[in-house]
């Protein structure tokens, strides 16, 4: 091997580990461009975006400041035309204020002639205000009065509604008691008189005496039937007989058997044998009392 | 001691081989450069020749 390929690989040798040595250290400290690139367009990106944004809400500001000043326009021309309208009123007001105050003028004459009447009006109303206390006073006095005499008033009703339902009770208690005289009194003949009060309508009132007065009924025995131990008289309901009324039955001045009334007519009547002391025969006498 | 070792006229003469072990250490030099820039191109850009 000759020298200069061994001055040439030597020389080969160095200049690639130095070339080598400045590549791996340009290669080890190069930026990342394609990071760079990456975060740069992410950015750029989140800008075009914030840029819209800020385009589209430009656009909305815009539209709404054209509407607010057309709104506003309008609301100006509306205001033109009140002030223009209410300049005529105005000078209307001004022209009718002329008017009134001419008129206040000779009104004045007229108020001070009021205002006489007035004073004199005032004095009439405090005199009438005086009259008014009194019968206001008065009214009060009359007013309890007459709350005094309502409340007795009330209170006398109170006892006569007391006192009538009292009356009821006891025309009750009569209608019972006549009721039940007529059942003991029909079957000995006889039926209670109508009572004759004692006691004066001003009095207090008093039992009265119960008197009782004989029916009186007289007729003859039509048909008898043995048998079933029934007879039917003569008299009925048009001669006042009831169903329970007890007739006796006589032949001459002989007993001879009493009937019990079960049934009613017009101008019969048919009954059950009772007491019989001999058998009855049609035209035998029947009274309600001996 | 080798057998190609040369001695002339007194001086120390390297062998031959020296200088192919200088090559190839500069070939491992190239070598070893040559993977860490595609290394770093890979790891970085995804790619080794292509321009992404």
């Amino acid at each position: 091997m000759s020298t200069l390929t061994k001055i040439l690989i030597v020389l080969l040798t160095i200049s690639s580990i130095f070339l080598c040595g400045i590549v791996v250290t340009y290669v080890a400290t190069a930026d990342n461009y394609r990071q760079n690139y990456n975060s740069q367009r992410a950015k750029l990106d989140s800008l075009e975006k914030t840029t819209a944004d800020k385009i589209e809400q430009y656009n909305q500001k815009a539209a709404e400041k054209d509407a607010l000043e057309n709104k506003l326009n309008s609301e100006i021309a509306k205001l033109n035309t009140e002030i223009g309208t209410l300049e005529g009123e105005l000078k209307q007001v001004e022209a009718l204020k002329k008017i009134e105050e001419k008129r206040s003028s000779d009104m004045a004459s007229v108020v001070e002639t009021t205002s006489q009447t007035s004073s004199e009006t005032t004095k009439l109303l405090i005199d009438t205000q005086a009259d008014l206390n009194k019968l206001k006073s008065e009214q009060i006095k009359l007013i309890a009065q007459f709350d005094d005499t309502s409340d007795t008033l009330l209170e006398k009703l109170a006892v006569i509604q007391t006192l009538q339902k009292e009356k009821k009770q006891l025309l009750e208690e009569k209608i019972e008691l006549q009721n039940r005289m007529d059942k003991l009194l029909q079957p000995t003949g006889r039926t209670p008189a109508p009572v004759v009060t004692v006691t004066p309508r001003t009095e207090i009132a008093r039992p009265a005496p119960v008197i009782a007065r004989k029916i009186g009924l007289k007729g003859l025995v039509t048909a008898v039937d043995t048998k079933n131990k029934m007879a039917s008289i003569s008299i009925g309901t048009a001669d006042g007989v009831k169903e329970g009324m007890k007739f006796h039955v006589t032949r001459a001045d002989k007993f001879i058997c009493d009937i019990l009334i079960i049934d009613t007519d017009a101008e019969e009547a048919v009954g059950a044998l009772q007491l019989v002391q001999e058998q009855p025969r049609p035209g035998d006498t029947v009274t309600t009392n001996l | 001691m080798s057998p190609n070792r040369q001695i002339r006229g007194g001086k120390v003469i390297a062998i031959d081989n020296l200088y192919t072990v200088i090559l190839a250490l500069a070939f491992c030099v190239v070598l070893a450069t040559a993977a860490f820039v595609a290394y770093k191109c890979y790891f970085q850009y995804e790619t080794i020749f292509n321009i992404p």
